[in-house]
């Protein structure tokens, strides 16, 4: 294994880092496995192609995340909200269904032909980093996924609006009783998720191409990082994200079909050993 | 907060016994009775539906349907929603092909086969995942069936299960499955009766099991697997068997499923398979038995008519969501209400 194989790896990991650091927020509050995660990565992946393909890959940048975040604000309104004392596992099959018609809508608008979209100019080539010559883009990658991250964690971590979030997704009952607006945090946990999840669809843009099934792709995947990192702890899914990435980019060097059933044999493992995750705290 | 996801509504009688007016052993013996006639009155079937390519939706609606009532049966009696029903289904029709192609096995003895290993698969599988409920039981389901589409589709897979292509069904001409060529065989009309007959003892042995003293403990252990232990109950033992059950009723299916089409697609276990299993057993609803029975004639009917433009996956997503939100408890529980809204209306 080789420097340009870790850094694959690291790669692949923020991806899944930034991602399942949305879902592991919306069903930490929620209490909801949002299936349409993956549809919400897609359509983050394909409006970038249409605003790169217009204007320039870094106006994608910010508007997929505006974007997104308007759609997480319409499926917390529509959906989370006024079902939220329904069944957790009702209220996800609903996501799910959301999911489905996301794909083909994707495919009604954009088409079904296999898109790419083209990075911008000096990220275009080669640099040299840690002595090893390595795609410029995908260091961009890691190095947006990681100040990404690192935001989140400074803003739940000293912020009012972090702390009440934390508070909520500890108990979300008792803090409401000690006077949290639960509602209003809610609204912004799923629309950070959303717009979480269409940022990493704009950073993947370029680094993979976009299809009609790379939500579903994804999907699976980040559900298993949510399980194994422990079910609404955002950063054990940071790290589980990670640590998925880089082991599956490694196990594919070594063996390419042992790397295909890692997520689930992570799952199984984790599980088997630690029920509630790795940093679980509780299974509701 | 129990994540129990069966809506315990006041307008369930057909659910809950009233013992003051029938007994017991009476009620079964009407139950019994019912699935007697049921089954006769199906095997007209073919004679009314002479279209074969009609025939072979029906068909194919009564296999998919075996799936749905096991998973229907893990929903309603422990409150586990399962997304790894596919894989039993698969399993079992794969290893069909094995046994058929691979080894040259006659049909019959291949279909126990089929039915043996997807039990088997069930067994393991439900060693490891009965243990979590709610969301967790959901994921490992769904990991595990993963895990096995992943493995199937292989190269080094190919000579058994054929990896991506699939296995096509050959074998001797002399060879038959309970006195059916392999040309009568995958003629919808000629399998009818063992598809129906399937089914129909099928559901009638998980009402059974429901109403047995298992059944009871089942619910217990759905509504409160605590306290069930705390009153000395095993609970990991009667979860297993509940889970292993099921699986064995899918494989059925799934071994059917083969035979009857004579090519299994390496679909069969995937993630969209499963997905479709369960949102037919959500439409029907599974509070009845006859829920997911109903779901699945209905997802199939409507995939076979409404695939037009490619848009069915759309469809089905807005029928999901519209079932989900407006009618909680599917199709069943959405009419029972309505019925008994008319009949407090007229009185």
């Amino acid at each position: 294994m080789n420097t340009a194989q870790l850094l694959n790896g690291v790669a692949l990991g923020s991806l899944l880092m930034v991602l399942s650091s949305g879902l592991a927020m919306i069903y930490g509050l929620r209490g909801v496995a949002n299936f349409a995660h993956g549809a919400l990565y897609m359509s983050g992946a394909y409006i970038a192609y249409s605003v790169s393909d217009r204007v320039s890959f870094w106006a994608a940048l910010v508007v997929v995340p505006l974007a997104l975040a308007v759609l997480g604000v319409v499926l917390e309104l529509v959906f989370f909200r006024p079902l939220q004392h329904r069944s957790h596992i009702e209220l996800g099959l609903i996501t799910f269904g959301l999911a489905l018609m996301a794909e083909r809508i994707v495919v009604l608008i954009w088409g079904e032909r296999t898109l790419r979209v083209t990075p911008p100019e000096f990220l275009q080539g080669t640099a040299s980093f840690l002595g090893v010559d390595y795609p410029a883009y995908r260091l961009a990658i890691i190095v947006i996924a990681l100040l990404i991250a690192a935001a989140l964690v400074l803003w739940l971590r000293y912020t009012d609006v972090g702390l009440h979030i934390r508070a909520s997704s500890q108990d979300i009952e008792t803090a409401a009783i000690m006077g949290i607006d639960v509602d209003r945090v809610s609204l912004i946990v799923v629309a950070v998720g959303a717009a979480l999840a269409g940022l990493a669809g704009a950073l993947a843009a370029p680094y993979i191409a976009l299809d009609p099934g790379m939500g579903n792709a994804y999907l699976i995947t980040i559900l298993i990082v949510v399980v194994v990192g422990g079910i609404g702890s955002i950063g054990g899914a940071m790290v589980a994200g990670m640590g998925l990435g880089i082991i599956q980019t490694v196990a594919t060097v070594w063996s390419p079909s042992f790397a295909v059933i890692v997520p689930y044999l992570a799952l199984t493992v984790v599980l088997l050993w630690r029920p509630t995750g790795l940093a679980g705290k509780r299974v509701s | 907060m129990t994540t129990t996801a069966l809506p315990q509504d006041d307008v369930s009688p057909t659910r809950t016994q009233r013992p003051g007016r029938y007994g017991r052993g009476r009620t079964t013996l009407i139950g019994l009775a019912a699935a007697v006639g049921v089954l006769l009155a199906g095997l007209v079937v073919p004679y009314v539906v002479t279209d074969t390519y009609r025939m072979s939706i029906v068909l194919d609606a009564t296999l998919l349907s075996l799936m749905a009532i096991g998973i229907g049966f893990l929903a309603r009696h422990l409150g586990l929603i399962s997304l790894g029903h596919g894989a039993f289904f698969g399993v079992a029709a794969f290893a069909v092909g094995v046994a058929t192609t691979n080894w040259g096995w006659s049909p019959s003895a291949a279909v126990g086969f089929g039915v043996v290993a997807g039990t088997v698969v069930a067994l393991l599988m439900g060693v490891l995942v009965v243990r979590a409920s709610g969301f967790g039981f959901l994921m490992l389901t769904l990991a595990l069936a993963q895990a096995l589409y992943a493995i199937n589709v292989q190269p080094s897979m190919r000579e058994w299960t054929g990896a991506h292509d699939g296995k096509l069904l050959s074998y001797d001409r002399d060879l038959t499955f309970l006195g059916l060529t392999q040309a009568d065989v995958m003629n919808p009309g000629l399998f009818w009766p063992f598809a129906w007959i399937s089914l129909v003892v099928c559901a009638t042995i998980l009402w059974l099991v429901g109403r047995s003293r298992f059944g009871t403990t089942l619910e217990g252990i759905r509504e409160n697997e605590e306290r069930m232990r705390f009153s000395g109950y095993d609970t990991f033992l009667p979860r297993l068997a509940a889970f292993v059950l099921s699986g064995a009723v899918a494989s059925l299916g799934g071994a059917l499923f083969a035979i009857n089409s004579g090519y299994v697609s390496p679909d069969i276990l995937g993630f969209g398979k499963a997905g479709d299993g369960l949102i037919a057993v959500l439409l029907g609803g599974f509070t009845l038995l006859v829920g997911p029975i109903l779901g699945t004639f209905l997802f199939v009917y409507a995939q076979a008519n409404l695939n037009f433009g490619g848009n069915l996956h759309l469809f089905t997503g807005m029928a999901l969501i519209v079932v989900l939100v407006f009618m909680p408890g599917g199709i069943t529980i959405g009419a029972q209400k309505l019925y008994h809204r008319i009949r407090r209306g007229r009185r």
